[in-house]
Protein backbone atom coordinates (compact mmCIF):
# COMPACT_ATOMS: atom_id res chain seq x y z
CA UNK A 1 0.00 0.00 0.00
CA UNK A 2 1.44 3.12 -1.27
CA UNK A 3 0.79 6.32 2.11
CA UNK A 4 1.28 9.50 0.84
CA UNK A 5 2.57 11.99 3.24
CA UNK A 6 0.79 15.34 3.09
CA UNK A 7 2.50 18.26 5.24
CA UNK A 8 0.13 19.72 7.56
CA UNK A 9 0.25 23.50 7.65
CA UNK A 10 -1.05 25.97 9.69
CA UNK A 11 -3.83 28.60 8.46
CA UNK A 12 -3.64 31.45 9.80
CA UNK A 13 -7.11 33.02 10.85
CA UNK A 14 -6.70 37.21 10.01
CA UNK A 15 -9.46 39.49 9.45
CA UNK A 16 -10.39 39.60 5.55
CA UNK A 17 -8.90 42.45 3.64
CA UNK A 18 -12.59 43.71 2.82
CA UNK A 19 -13.83 43.89 6.39
CA UNK A 20 -10.81 46.65 7.16
CA UNK A 21 -11.75 48.57 4.10
CA UNK A 22 -14.14 51.55 2.84
CA UNK A 23 -15.03 54.04 1.07
CA UNK A 24 -18.00 56.24 1.66
CA UNK A 25 -19.09 59.80 0.19
CA UNK A 26 -19.45 62.36 2.59
CA UNK A 27 -20.06 65.36 1.33
CA UNK A 28 -22.40 66.51 -1.83
CA UNK A 29 -20.80 68.53 -4.33
CA UNK A 30 -23.09 71.96 -4.41
CA UNK A 31 -22.64 75.10 -6.96
CA UNK A 32 -25.48 76.59 -4.80
CA UNK A 33 -27.30 79.42 -7.09
CA UNK A 34 -25.65 80.12 -10.21
CA UNK A 35 -26.11 82.87 -12.93
CA UNK A 36 -27.50 82.00 -16.46
CA UNK A 37 -24.76 82.34 -18.73
CA UNK A 38 -21.74 82.64 -16.09
CA UNK A 39 -19.68 79.43 -15.77
CA UNK A 40 -19.72 78.86 -12.00
CA UNK A 41 -16.52 77.04 -10.23
CA UNK A 42 -15.99 74.94 -6.95
CA UNK A 43 -12.53 74.74 -5.76
CA UNK A 44 -11.65 70.87 -4.97
CA UNK A 45 -10.29 73.29 -1.71
CA UNK A 46 -13.64 74.46 -0.85
CA UNK A 47 -14.70 73.40 3.02
CA UNK A 48 -18.36 73.62 1.93
CA UNK A 49 -19.06 73.65 -1.63
CA UNK A 50 -16.77 70.67 -2.83
CA UNK A 51 -17.46 67.32 -2.88
CA UNK A 52 -15.82 64.63 -0.70
CA UNK A 53 -15.15 61.14 -0.13
CA UNK A 54 -13.75 58.98 2.69
CA UNK A 55 -11.22 56.38 2.16
CA UNK A 56 -9.66 53.18 4.60
CA UNK A 57 -7.67 50.37 3.84
CA UNK A 58 -4.42 49.58 5.64
CA UNK A 59 -1.42 51.64 6.22
CA UNK A 60 1.24 50.84 4.01
CA UNK A 61 -0.87 48.82 1.52
CA UNK A 62 -2.34 50.29 -1.84
CA UNK A 63 -5.73 51.95 -2.93
CA UNK A 64 -6.27 52.91 -6.75
CA UNK A 65 -8.89 55.16 -6.97
CA UNK A 66 -11.51 55.59 -9.88
CA UNK A 67 -14.20 58.65 -10.05
CA UNK A 68 -17.04 58.32 -13.10
CA UNK A 69 -17.63 61.83 -13.18
CA UNK A 70 -20.98 63.29 -15.01
CA UNK A 71 -20.67 65.67 -18.02
CA UNK A 72 -24.29 67.22 -17.86
CA UNK A 73 -25.99 67.64 -14.33
CA UNK A 74 -29.97 66.85 -15.62
CA UNK A 75 -33.01 68.82 -14.54
CA UNK A 76 -35.10 67.73 -11.63
CA UNK A 77 -38.39 67.04 -12.96
CA UNK A 78 -36.78 67.24 -16.49
CA UNK A 79 -36.87 69.49 -19.40
CA UNK A 80 -32.87 70.85 -19.10
CA UNK A 81 -29.24 69.84 -18.76
CA UNK A 82 -26.64 71.70 -17.64
CA UNK A 83 -23.10 71.23 -18.93
CA UNK A 84 -20.59 70.03 -16.40
CA UNK A 85 -16.29 69.45 -16.61
CA UNK A 86 -14.07 68.83 -14.50
CA UNK A 87 -10.06 70.13 -14.63
CA UNK A 88 -6.82 68.56 -14.07
CA UNK A 89 -6.73 70.57 -10.38
CA UNK A 90 -10.31 69.48 -9.21
CA UNK A 91 -9.38 66.46 -6.63
CA UNK A 92 -7.34 66.35 -4.17
CA UNK A 93 -6.21 63.74 -1.68
CA UNK A 94 -5.03 64.49 1.96
CA UNK A 95 -4.24 61.84 4.90
CA UNK A 96 -5.16 61.94 7.85
CA UNK A 97 -1.93 61.89 9.70
CA UNK A 98 -0.82 65.42 10.62
CA UNK A 99 2.19 65.27 8.38
CA UNK A 100 0.29 64.64 5.44
CA UNK A 101 0.30 67.11 2.45
CA UNK A 102 -2.75 67.37 0.25
CA UNK A 103 -2.16 66.05 -3.72
CA UNK A 104 -3.94 67.61 -6.23
CA UNK A 105 -4.14 65.42 -9.50
CA UNK A 106 -6.74 65.43 -12.30
CA UNK A 107 -10.03 63.74 -11.41
CA UNK A 108 -10.38 62.12 -14.73
CA UNK A 109 -7.48 60.03 -14.28
CA UNK A 110 -7.29 57.06 -12.20
CA UNK A 111 -4.78 56.88 -9.14
CA UNK A 112 -2.85 54.78 -6.83
CA UNK A 113 -1.72 55.76 -3.15
CA UNK A 114 -0.45 54.25 -0.86
CA UNK A 115 -1.25 54.84 2.84
CA UNK A 116 2.11 55.73 4.31
CA UNK A 117 0.92 58.08 6.69
CA UNK A 118 -2.29 56.86 8.03
CA UNK A 119 -4.93 54.34 7.20
CA UNK A 120 -7.34 56.84 6.09
CA UNK A 121 -7.14 59.74 3.91
CA UNK A 122 -10.13 62.01 2.19
CA UNK A 123 -10.40 62.92 -0.93
CA UNK A 124 -11.88 66.77 -2.35
CA UNK A 125 -13.57 66.84 -5.71
CA UNK A 126 -14.50 70.29 -7.35
CA UNK A 127 -15.61 71.38 -10.57
CA UNK A 128 -17.37 73.95 -12.63
CA UNK A 129 -20.89 74.25 -14.39
CA UNK A 130 -22.03 76.66 -17.07
CA UNK A 131 -25.26 77.02 -17.41
CA UNK A 132 -26.63 78.17 -20.74
CA UNK A 133 -27.63 81.60 -21.51
CA UNK A 134 -31.58 80.87 -21.50
CA UNK A 135 -31.18 77.87 -18.70
CA UNK A 136 -33.96 76.85 -16.92
CA UNK A 137 -35.17 77.66 -13.60
CA UNK A 138 -35.19 75.15 -11.34
CA UNK A 139 -32.67 72.41 -9.50
CA UNK A 140 -29.83 69.83 -11.68
CA UNK A 141 -28.22 67.54 -9.96
CA UNK A 142 -25.69 64.75 -11.36
CA UNK A 143 -23.74 61.57 -9.41
CA UNK A 144 -20.18 61.10 -8.50
CA UNK A 145 -18.99 57.80 -8.60
CA UNK A 146 -15.76 56.72 -6.67
CA UNK A 147 -14.36 52.69 -7.31
CA UNK A 148 -12.00 52.41 -4.75
CA UNK A 149 -9.46 49.08 -5.43
CA UNK A 150 -7.91 47.65 -1.80
CA UNK A 151 -4.61 45.94 -2.64
CA UNK B 1 -2.72 15.69 -9.90
CA UNK B 2 -1.28 14.07 -7.14
CA UNK B 3 -2.86 14.91 -3.54
CA UNK B 4 0.17 16.85 -2.28
CA UNK B 5 0.66 18.71 -5.32
CA UNK B 6 -3.50 19.56 -5.07
CA UNK B 7 -2.88 20.57 -1.46
CA UNK B 8 -0.01 22.91 -2.48
CA UNK B 9 -1.89 24.63 -4.98
CA UNK B 10 -4.60 25.37 -2.92
CA UNK B 11 -2.48 27.15 -0.53
CA UNK B 12 -0.63 29.24 -3.57
CA UNK B 13 -4.73 30.54 -4.15
CA UNK B 14 -5.19 31.85 -0.73
CA UNK B 15 -1.85 33.61 -0.76
CA UNK B 16 -2.45 35.64 -4.09
CA UNK B 17 -5.91 37.19 -3.72
CA UNK B 18 -7.00 40.24 -5.88
CA UNK B 19 -7.65 43.65 -5.04
CA UNK B 20 -11.23 44.16 -3.89
CA UNK B 21 -13.68 46.95 -4.98
CA UNK B 22 -15.79 49.04 -3.00
CA UNK B 23 -18.03 51.94 -4.72
CA UNK B 24 -19.59 55.46 -2.95
CA UNK B 25 -21.39 58.22 -4.21
CA UNK B 26 -21.92 62.11 -3.92
CA UNK B 27 -24.31 64.29 -5.25
CA UNK B 28 -23.47 66.98 -7.87
CA UNK B 29 -26.09 69.79 -7.42
CA UNK B 30 -26.74 73.45 -8.99
CA UNK B 31 -29.78 75.88 -8.70
CA UNK B 32 -30.81 78.45 -11.26
CA UNK B 33 -33.11 80.64 -9.95
CA UNK B 34 -35.49 83.79 -11.42
CA UNK B 35 -33.40 86.53 -13.02
CA UNK B 36 -32.38 89.23 -9.94
CA UNK B 37 -33.09 92.95 -10.89
CA UNK B 38 -31.22 95.85 -8.92
CA UNK B 39 -32.93 99.74 -9.34
CA UNK B 40 -31.51 102.75 -8.50
CA UNK B 41 -35.03 103.92 -6.65
CA UNK B 42 -34.08 107.32 -5.22
CA UNK B 43 -31.07 109.90 -5.57
CA UNK B 44 -29.06 110.21 -2.32
CA UNK B 45 -29.44 114.28 -2.21
CA UNK B 46 -27.94 116.51 0.32
CA UNK B 47 -29.92 119.58 -1.02
CA UNK B 48 -28.13 122.78 -0.13
CA UNK B 49 -25.03 122.59 1.66
CA UNK B 50 -23.34 125.28 3.37
CA UNK B 51 -18.93 125.77 3.08
CA UNK B 52 -17.30 125.13 5.48
CA UNK B 53 -19.87 122.66 7.25
CA UNK B 54 -20.73 118.83 7.09
CA UNK B 55 -23.74 117.71 6.63
CA UNK B 56 -25.06 114.83 6.50
CA UNK B 57 -28.12 112.73 5.38
CA UNK B 58 -28.48 109.33 7.45
CA UNK B 59 -30.22 106.24 6.04
CA UNK B 60 -33.58 107.41 7.48
CA UNK B 61 -33.99 111.02 5.75
CA UNK B 62 -36.31 111.40 3.39
CA UNK B 63 -33.82 111.73 0.41
CA UNK B 64 -31.50 108.96 1.34
CA UNK B 65 -30.49 107.05 -1.30
CA UNK B 66 -32.61 103.60 -2.02
CA UNK B 67 -32.44 100.52 -4.02
CA UNK B 68 -34.81 98.20 -4.94
CA UNK B 69 -33.73 94.59 -5.01
CA UNK B 70 -35.90 92.07 -6.51
CA UNK B 71 -34.67 87.82 -7.12
CA UNK B 72 -35.72 84.43 -6.06
CA UNK B 73 -36.93 84.47 -2.38
CA UNK B 74 -34.78 82.93 0.55
CA UNK B 75 -31.58 83.33 -1.66
CA UNK B 76 -28.50 84.36 -0.32
CA UNK B 77 -27.27 86.90 -1.74
CA UNK B 78 -23.91 89.25 -1.28
CA UNK B 79 -24.23 93.68 -1.33
CA UNK B 80 -21.30 94.95 -2.72
CA UNK B 81 -21.09 99.33 -3.23
CA UNK B 82 -18.65 100.88 -5.43
CA UNK B 83 -18.73 104.34 -3.45
CA UNK B 84 -17.33 107.84 -4.75
CA UNK B 85 -14.80 109.89 -2.47
CA UNK B 86 -15.61 112.76 -4.10
CA UNK B 87 -18.75 114.83 -5.82
CA UNK B 88 -17.93 116.63 -8.88
CA UNK B 89 -18.72 119.63 -10.42
CA UNK B 90 -16.51 120.54 -13.44
CA UNK B 91 -12.99 121.02 -12.24
CA UNK B 92 -14.63 120.97 -8.18
CA UNK B 93 -14.88 118.26 -5.88
CA UNK B 94 -16.59 118.23 -2.44
CA UNK B 95 -15.25 115.29 -0.52
CA UNK B 96 -18.48 112.58 0.54
CA UNK B 97 -17.50 109.83 3.25
CA UNK B 98 -18.93 107.97 6.48
CA UNK B 99 -21.37 106.01 4.34
CA UNK B 100 -24.02 104.63 5.92
CA UNK B 101 -26.99 101.80 4.90
CA UNK B 102 -29.64 99.64 6.22
CA UNK B 103 -31.62 97.13 4.26
CA UNK B 104 -35.06 96.26 4.73
CA UNK B 105 -37.09 93.15 3.56
CA UNK B 106 -39.83 93.96 1.75
CA UNK B 107 -41.04 96.73 3.69
CA UNK B 108 -40.16 100.30 1.80
CA UNK B 109 -39.54 102.31 5.31
CA UNK B 110 -36.46 101.80 7.13
CA UNK B 111 -38.35 101.38 10.48
CA UNK B 112 -36.60 97.93 12.01
CA UNK B 113 -34.19 97.94 8.97
CA UNK B 114 -30.55 96.17 9.06
CA UNK B 115 -27.92 98.75 9.42
CA UNK B 116 -24.56 98.06 7.86
CA UNK B 117 -21.72 99.44 6.97
CA UNK B 118 -21.37 99.57 3.05
CA UNK B 119 -18.42 98.65 1.70
CA UNK B 120 -16.43 97.00 -1.99
CA UNK B 121 -16.23 93.56 0.07
CA UNK B 122 -19.83 93.41 0.58
CA UNK B 123 -22.57 92.23 2.96
CA UNK B 124 -24.55 89.25 3.00
CA UNK B 125 -28.23 88.48 3.15
CA UNK B 126 -31.14 87.12 2.68
CA UNK B 127 -34.20 87.95 0.16
CA UNK B 128 -37.40 87.66 1.97
CA UNK B 129 -39.47 85.17 0.60
CA UNK B 130 -41.39 88.03 -1.26
CA UNK B 131 -37.68 88.56 -2.80
CA UNK B 132 -38.13 92.06 -2.30
CA UNK B 133 -35.19 94.08 -0.44
CA UNK B 134 -34.85 97.73 -0.01
CA UNK B 135 -31.77 99.12 0.71
CA UNK B 136 -31.45 102.61 1.80
CA UNK B 137 -28.15 104.94 1.90
CA UNK B 138 -26.67 107.39 3.60
CA UNK B 139 -23.39 109.72 3.67
CA UNK B 140 -21.88 113.03 4.80
CA UNK B 141 -20.44 116.05 2.40
CA UNK B 142 -17.87 118.10 3.61
CA UNK B 143 -17.38 121.17 2.01
CA UNK B 144 -14.12 123.66 2.15
CA UNK B 145 -14.80 126.98 3.71
CA UNK B 146 -13.71 128.37 0.26
CA UNK B 147 -16.13 125.87 -1.74
CA UNK B 148 -17.06 126.66 -4.99
CA UNK B 149 -21.05 126.87 -5.82
CA UNK B 150 -22.30 124.66 -7.93
CA UNK B 151 -24.13 121.27 -8.12
CA UNK B 152 -22.06 118.03 -7.57
CA UNK B 153 -22.79 114.89 -8.69
CA UNK B 154 -21.42 111.40 -8.14
CA UNK B 155 -22.94 107.85 -8.99
CA UNK B 156 -22.95 104.89 -6.21
CA UNK B 157 -23.10 101.88 -7.22
CA UNK B 158 -24.57 98.40 -6.25
CA UNK B 159 -23.92 95.21 -7.04
CA UNK B 160 -26.20 92.01 -6.07
CA UNK B 161 -24.55 88.31 -6.12
CA UNK B 162 -25.53 85.11 -5.35
CA UNK B 163 -23.72 83.34 -2.51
Amino acid sequence: MRRWLVPLVPLLATAPLHAQSSATGVRDLTFGTVIRGVQTSVAATDPVKSGRFHVRHIQGRQVRLQLTLPNRLDRVGGGGTMNINFGPHDAVARGTAPSSAPFTFNPQANRLFTLDASPDFYLNLGGRVSPAAGQAAGTYTGTVVLTAIFF
Amino acid sequence: MTRASALVAVLLGVAASAGHAQSANVTVRAQVGAAMTVTGARALSFGNVTAGVASTIPVNGVTSGRFLVNGPGNTGIRLSFTLPGTLVNGGSTLPIGAWTACRNNNNNSTNGCTAFTPSGAGTTATLHPSGNMNVFVGGTVTPAANQAGGLYTGTVTLTVSYI
